[in-house]
């Protein structure tokens, strides 16, 4: 088409245009004008006339959207118009609303926890420029090892891309003096540590670089919390002693309320702190030798200096240090990571997944909804015709359809945002403790925003689609054809199964991953932990080294204890050990077999170091495998023994009998000349000391008398509930020494179930947003079979009265949800399987391309698929010829 | 969907207004009075349908359209027939006997 056709074109609508208005003004005045003489009052006779146009507008509107206030009322008009229109249909806005609402609901909910963890700023002075520094060895798979002393010094004095370090670590102390003894959690600390973050205590002067001098040490700053637990908030406690471990400290801070340090990878107690401590490294920590990994280290870079940078330079630092101490830093590199990414670090993946699922929730309601819509759409094809007929232009008629859209979302976000807050302290309720370690998401701008934003893109998102083909629907043939069969009405239908098979498709896929963490979990809670835990109790005993400074006198201790809770009525048998299964902690060291060549330190097998009292296996019902348990004579004194695990038998000695070799065990020095050799007495079953996820790891048990350490957890067996014997232990804990504090008293079973809390969490989320896709999809495709059967009234009655039988009624119904479904399910198996990867990090012992489970979920979608489209398909078998025939 | 309730057949609403055009040129309502009238109140035109209808008609030349004074001395848009628009009157008026005869073969058959 020529320019000048097309400018004439525009001429002569806008003169048709004119004239249409024209007329149709005339006709309702001599409409009025006869109603009028047939008696009605001037009011009722407009009234009337102007009715039988229907709700269409008859006045010129393109004029008006020349200025700007003109468009306001607009837009204006068009809001009323389209809060008529779901008025109107309370049915199909109810559920148009509640979809949206759910979507938008979910997505807001999971957006605020990711904004509050991910997203948050962190209580840190420019906390971009803070990084965790740590150990990784190329031989083992933690990227986050803790680090050494003497190398943190190395660091310390050869880096230039940081302008301070600080080491962390923590220990459990004992509290003492005013009330009752409390074990608290002490981060020994750099005394640059707060300086560093960039952290002033509420009160006091906080450390000074003094404090970091010998004899100048015994200072401490208190947590918010154990300043008003402990103290009741004394203002005045600056320049207070406490005792703690019995040595006097002298309080120098209060930290504020939102500061916290708590890294989990690396924390020796696996609790936040309640004290900080400068500590001075004695001469031993400069050696090698003498001392081992156990440190977290964080630093700030340089302004300027990039995380790159700093991990390029740590690199260079960490290969010259292996060479200059082979035995000790062989295959030792450093890893540096930003302190954001450490904190969120394993929470990320899940949070993502779960982000991911919300937008496909989402986007299945905006199908549900845009689908609907286009039902709508088809109904009032007239009304949009004749508005066409008479002038409305395409613009026009999509901006009133828009609006009505936009109206529905914003109806439905208003909800949502009411579901998210509700549903966010739901979530935080019902997730594990120390998962999220939030108390309250705040509804802050960034997540209104993020709310407002899906609101507008659903909107638009949903109501694009039906209002782009009303407005480009043909007139003529719409009026020919009363809106059926026109190409409007086919570009109509070929969306609504597009967004059919799309929602199955998006469902599919959640399903998949449901389905995948659904088995995994099954997986995991079928792992065996190696060991009992039903009716078993335990919690932790820290001797104050001021009070049982020598090996002797711990023994003693704690033999007297076992025997004392032995004793107690209902208790089976007592036990101890130094760092218990499932709490996520353990001591590792390097193990020489003698039988085998001497390796430097670092190429030597790596094995976990149990250190056990009387009748641990049988308290703890560890099978023995060979050989033989250790006699009461060994627990009693060191005799140089060991008992393996199975998982160190088959690792190591491969096939070789190990009953009777012996074994360095470089735990209490590094030195081999220094060490007397274990003999292997036994062989035992494995246990999952990290956790069901984790593999049995080598293991290496020793009797206490072997390594005594002065923390030990106690292990009980107990007939009945094993929570109703915390108080008889703590009686005879108090009787034996009323200052001991019981700490991180717990269950087996409620650590087993701690360690599981996440992968349920996860599972139960992405489960309840698959339940609800799996619904939305179902609704999606019932809503268009049952459309398209009245739709087809018409020919489904010739069909019948032409003899067709039930079955066969059914049959046509039905074939059209079976090709719908099985498009869906290959198009979500695909999308699946593309996906999918995404949860690798969340799996356990299923492959993520699982056969089963997308075999399983796929049959899962398209029974209820195929139960959806049955209620419409046996609706149609009922449809009366007559009725129908005479239906248009 | 809702099923217009009153509605014309689908088609004979074209047939209908052509007819009435036959007699002489008229205007919209004119045309929905005279149906009306005509039929003693069985047939009524819904506006919604006519001026879409018009148009269409005078799109396809069946009609011609121009601005004059009614009755009662109101502008109004006059429709006069074409004689495009009568050829298709008399093969609307075949078309429509060939189907009354239809029914009504079927009704006395049956």
């Amino acid at each position: 088409m020529s320019l000048i056709t097309r400018i004439k074109g525009m001429l002569r609508r806008a003169r048709l245009d004119h004239d249409l208005d024209e007329e149709l003004r005339s006709h309702l005045e001599m409409r009025a004008a006869d109603n009028l003489a047939a008696g009605m009052s001037p009011e009722q006779a407009r009234h009337e006339a102007q009715k039988r146009f229907g709700n269409t507008t008859l006045l010129k509107e393109d004029t008006r959207e020349m200025d700007i206030v003109g468009w306001l009322d607009e837009a204006a008009r068009d809001f009323r118009h389209a809060l008529r229109m779901l008025l109107r249909n309370p049915g199909f806005t109810v559920v148009a609303v509640l979809t949206l609402a759910l979507g938008i609901g979910a997505n807001t909910a999971i957006f605020s926890v990711i904004n509050s963890v991910l997203l948050h700023p962190l209580p840190y002075h420019d906390p971009d420029n803070l990084v965790m520094v740590w150990e990784s060895n190329s031989q083992h798979p933690n990227p986050h090892n803790t680090v050494s002393p003497p190398n943190f010094l190395d660091w310390q004095t050869r880096n230039t891309v940081f302008s301070s370090m600080a080491f962390i670590f923590d220990e459990r102390d004992n509290l003492t003096g005013n009330g009752q003894p409390q074990e608290v959690v002490v981060q020994d600390v750099s005394a640059s540590f707060f300086s560093l973050l960039g952290v002033d205590p509420i009160i006091g002067p906080g450390f000074t670089l003094e404090n970091g001098q010998p004899g100048h040490a015994n200072v401490v700053i208190l947590s918010y919390g154990l300043w008003k637990e402990r103290f009741a908030g004394d203002p005045a406690i600056v320049g207070k002693s406490i005792l703690l471990n019995g040595h006097p400290q002298t309080v120098v801070g209060v930290a504020p309320q939102n500061f916290q340090w708590f890294i989990k990878d690396g924390s020796l107690t696996s609790a936040k702190p309640q004290m900080w401590s400068p500590f001075v490294f004695p001469q031993s920590f400069h050696d090698h030798k003498q001392i081992g990994r156990f440190m977290t280290v964080v630093a700030r870079l340089h302004p300027g200096a990039t995380h790159s940078q700093a991990q390029i330079q740590m690199n260079a630092i960490a290969s010259r240090l292996e060479q200059e101490y082979p035995d000790f830093n062989g295959h030792w590199g450093v890893n540096v990571v930003p302190l954001r990414q450490q904190i969120s670090g394993d929470l990320r993946p899940a949070l993502l997944v779960l982000f991911g699922a919300v937008a496909f929730v989402l986007l299945i309601a905006c199908a549900n909804v845009s689908s609907l819509l286009l039902a709508r759409a088809a109904s009032r094809e007239r009304e949009m015709a004749i508005r066409t007929a008479i002038g409305a232009s395409r613009w026009r008629i999509a901006r009133q359809l828009l609006m009505e859209s936009l109206l529905l979302a914003l109806i439905g976000g208003g909800i949502g945002v009411a579901l998210a807050v509700w549903g966010t302290n739901a979530l935080l309720a019902a997730s594990p403790r120390n998962l999220l370690d939030l108390r309250s998401v705040s509804m802050d701008l960034r997540v209104l925003a993020f709310a407002v934003g899906a609101t507008l893109l659903a909107g638009l998102l949903f109501g694009f689609l039906p209002s782009y083909i009303s407005a480009h629907s043909r007139i003529s043939e719409t009026l020919k054809e009363g809106g059926r069969g026109s190409s409007s009405a086919n570009r109509r239908a070929f969306a609504r199964n597009a967004f059919v098979v799309a929602q199955l498709g998006l469902a599919l896929v959640l399903l998949t991953g449901s389905g995948l963490l659904i088995r995994s979990f099954v997986r995991l809670i079928g792992v065996d932990p190696g060991f009992d835990t039903g009716h078993l109790l335990t919690f932790k005993i820290a001797l104050p080294r001021s009070k049982y400074g020598t090996d002797p006198l711990c023994l003693a201790f704690f033999r007297q204890l076992l025997d004392r809770i032995s004793t107690v009525p209902g208790v089976r048998s007592a036990s101890m050990e130094n760092y218990p299964p499932l709490a996520g902690l353990g001591a590792a060291t390097g193990v020489h077999l003698l039988s085998q060549p001497l390796l430097a330190l670092s190429d030597l097998p790596v094995a976990n170091v149990g250190v056990v009292g009387p009748d641990y296996f049988a308290t703890m019902n560890i099978p023995l495998r060979a050989g033989r348990l250790f006699s009461a004579q060994e627990l009693a004194e060191e005799k140089h023994v060991t008992i393996i695990n199975q998982a160190f038998a088959d690792k190591y000695l491969h096939g070789v009998n190990p009953l009777g070799q012996k074994a360095a065990i470089y735990m209490k020095s590094f030195a081999e000349n220094e060490i007397q050799p274990s003999e292997i007495i036994g062989v035992v079953g494995d246990v999952h000391q990290m956790g069901l996820d984790a593999a049995p790891e080598p293991t290496v048990y020793w009797p206490y008398p072997e390594l005594v350490y002065s923390s030990m957890s106690i292990l009980v067996r107990t007939s009945n509930d094993p929570v109703a014997m915390v108080s008889a232990a703590r009686n005879e804990l108090q009787q034996m020494d009323p200052e001991l504090p019981m700490a991180a008293v717990a269950t087996m079973d409620q650590l087993l179930a701690d360690s599981l809390s996440r992968s349920r969490f996860t599972m139960l989320l992405l489960g309840i947003f698959a339940a609800v896709a799996l619904m939305l999809a179902a609704v999606g495709i019932y809503g268009l079979i049952a459309y398209s059967v009245t739709q087809r009234t018409q020919e489904l009655g010739i069909r019948i009265a032409l003899g067709a039988q039930r079955r066969d009624v059914l049959r046509l119904v039905l074939g059209q949800g079976t090709r719908l479904t099985l498009l869906g399910v290959t198009v979500g198996v695909l999308a699946a399987l593309g996906l999918v990867r995404l949860l690798s990090t969340l799996l356990f012992g299923v492959s993520a391309t699982d056969p089963l489970t997308f075999a399983g979920v796929a049959v899962l979608l398209g029974l209820v698929a195929l139960a959806a489209c049955y209620l419409p398909a046996r609706r149609a078998t009922r449809v009366d010829p007559i009725v129908a025939l005479r239906y248009e | 969907m809702r099923k217009p309730k009153n509605d014309l057949l689908q088609g004979t609403l074209a047939l209908l207004v052509l007819k009435t055009l036959a007699r002489g040129p008229l205007h919209g309502y004119g045309i929905t009075l005279h149906i009306q009238m005509v039929s003693k109140d069985i047939l009524r035109v819904e506006e919604g349908s006519l001026y879409p209808a018009l148009h269409r008609m005078e799109q396809d030349g069946w009609v011609s359209a121009e601005w004059g004074i009614s009755e009662n001395n109101r502008r109004a848009r006059y429709y006069r027939l074409s004689a495009k628009g009568r050829k298709q009157l008399a093969e609307e008026e075949k078309n429509w006997e060939r189907l009354t005869q239809a029914v009504a073969h079927v009704l006395q058959f049956a």
